[in-house]
């Protein structure tokens, strides 16, 4: 499991394939992501996947999940720091 | 034995695809988009990496528009029962295997939709591709909805000019599928340079995967309409709503995917990719035309299209039934299929005598010692059911 020392952006993206393309997408560009389930509270139709990262790198995640035409939803996860 | 059926499942598989198929089952078969824990995100890492190799081979931009079901089968299933509505006319080719024939037969007969067949045979002194084009002309009518064929024959070397199809169709307006069980890993297929809406493939043939698993693609223009679902259950995401997900690839995908046979798959993709569909091609050609000069002479033995490039010798042998030829063959260790292949229409177009044909198709791992051997095989064969 990786660990960020801040706080960390969950991109909420749905099924684990969208979810591991976007991650692939991340991967591409030199940023480090990973595939999570989302938490009932982020996604309350049942069960979805995104993807969780370091939140230093959310504009440029954001734009490159833009450019990868994967639909997303940020939150914010507490972090170890 | 040496194994001349390569255009039923390919033999031997590959080692890549023995080792990965084992090492799925012993360290990664988890249940993949079920769960979070490492070996579900094991088993959904293999997946998807097949996904992007399938896209990368059929030239596809996104992998999520590769879908995995049963088999080809399953595919053409899908696409010819959900994409197609009351009142559709579908053109199929004279070549077509029961997977195309029979659930459009089945949909005809109960009054659903029509079609009709486009020939695909013409005299040499034509030139097929656009006598094919010409008949597709004169066949469509203002309902045709898709034209559906196979881009290369299970029984004869003989294969579609797919590009020209797909470019007629996509003027038209008219949805374009091809079955490329045959062709598959042997013969590059461009998603978008041959204008292909739906794409239906085996893993167990040119793919060198295992049987289990099958391809769907779907072509990348935003008009394409889906097809409906025929299976419906559980997908991993959205698990509320009553009905399937609407995103690709997961609305096809219900119920578990077999992990095992995807990964076999994955491993066969990867192992075309590094040989080259036209290298592994073109060793088989030689390998057919090779068995034909060493069949040629035999008498009361008849090639069907001796002079054609492709993978697969179609012959007969006057008054002996296919399947008594292939059962003497299989006696003295050879493995070929004799009967019709579950292709009835194309028999009929190739004109192959009652008692069928028998079908060899090798490998490019076929050796002249063992092509030498089946010639010789094949002439005790008929010296003996003929009794001449």
């Amino acid at each position: 499991m990786t660990e960020y020392n801040e706080y960390s952006i969950f991109a909420l993206i749905g099924s684990m394939t969208q979810a591991m393309r976007a991650e692939r997408a991340l991967a591409c560009a030199g940023l480090r992501s990973e595939v999570v389930k989302a938490t009932p509270s982020e996604y309350r139709r049942g069960c979805a996947y995104g993807i969780l990262f370091s939140s230093a790198e959310e504009r440029i995640a954001a734009e490159i999940l833009r450019n990868a035409r994967v639909r997303f939803r940020f939150f914010r996860r507490g972090g170890s720091g | 034995m040496i194994y001349l059926d390569n255009a039923a499942t390919s033999f031997p598989k590959p080692p890549s695809v023995i080792r990965a198929v084992s090492d799925c089952l012993r360290l990664s078969c988890g249940n993949p988009g079920r769960g979070s824990h490492a070996l579900s995100r094991a088993a959904a890492e293999t997946v998807f990496s097949c996904r992007e190799r399938a896209a990368t081979l059929f030239d596809l931009s996104d992998p999520s528009r590769v879908v995995f079901t049963a088999g080809a089968t399953a595919s053409i299933n899908t696409v010819l029962k959900g994409i197609l509505r009351p009142g559709d006319h579908v053109l199929i080719s004279d070549l077509e295997h029961n997977s195309v024939f029979r659930p459009l037969s089945r949909l005809a007969a109960s009054g659903q939709i029509s079609f009709d067949l486009f020939p695909t045979r013409f005299p040499p002194c034509q030139n097929a591709d656009s006598a094919i084009l010409s008949s597709l002309e004169g066949l469509i009518r203002p309902n045709t909805r898709l034209i559906f064929c196979t881009h290369a024959s299970n029984i004869a070397p003989i294969r579609l000019p797919i590009r020209s199809i797909g470019a007629f169709c996509r003027k038209r307006g008219i949805l374009f599928g091809v079955d490329a069980a045959q062709s598959g890993g042997h013969y590059p297929i461009s998603m978008k340079q041959d204008r292909i809406d739906y794409l239906c493939l085996p893993a167990h043939k040119g793919l060198r995967g295992i049987p289990g698993a099958g391809l769907l693609l779907f072509g990348e223009r935003p008009d394409l309409p889906l097809p409906e679902t025929l299976t419906e259950g559980g997908s991993g995401y959205a698990s509320f709503d009553p009905g399937m997900p609407s995103e690709l690839p997961e609305r096809f995908e219900a119920g578990t995917l077999p992990v095992p046979a995807i990964a076999g798959l994955s491993a066969g993709l990867e192992w075309v990719l590094q040989n080259g569909q036209e290298a592994i091609a073109s060793a088989i050609e030689e390998r057919v035309r090779r068995l034909g000069e060493l069949l040629s002479g035999i008498p009361r033995l008849r090639i069907f299209l001796p002079e054609a490039e492709g993978l697969i010798l179609l012959f007969s042998i006057d008054g002996i039934p296919s399947e008594a030829a292939a059962g003497e063959l299989d006696r003295r260790g050879f493995c070929v299929r004799g009967g019709f292949h579950c292709a009835p229409l194309a028999h009929r177009a190739l004109g192959t005598p009652e008692g069928g044909a028998v079908r060899v198709s090798p490998s490019e791992l076929l050796t002249d010692a063992e092509a030498e051997a089946f010639a010789k095989g094949v002439r005790e064969t008929v010296r003996l059911l003929r009794g001449d």
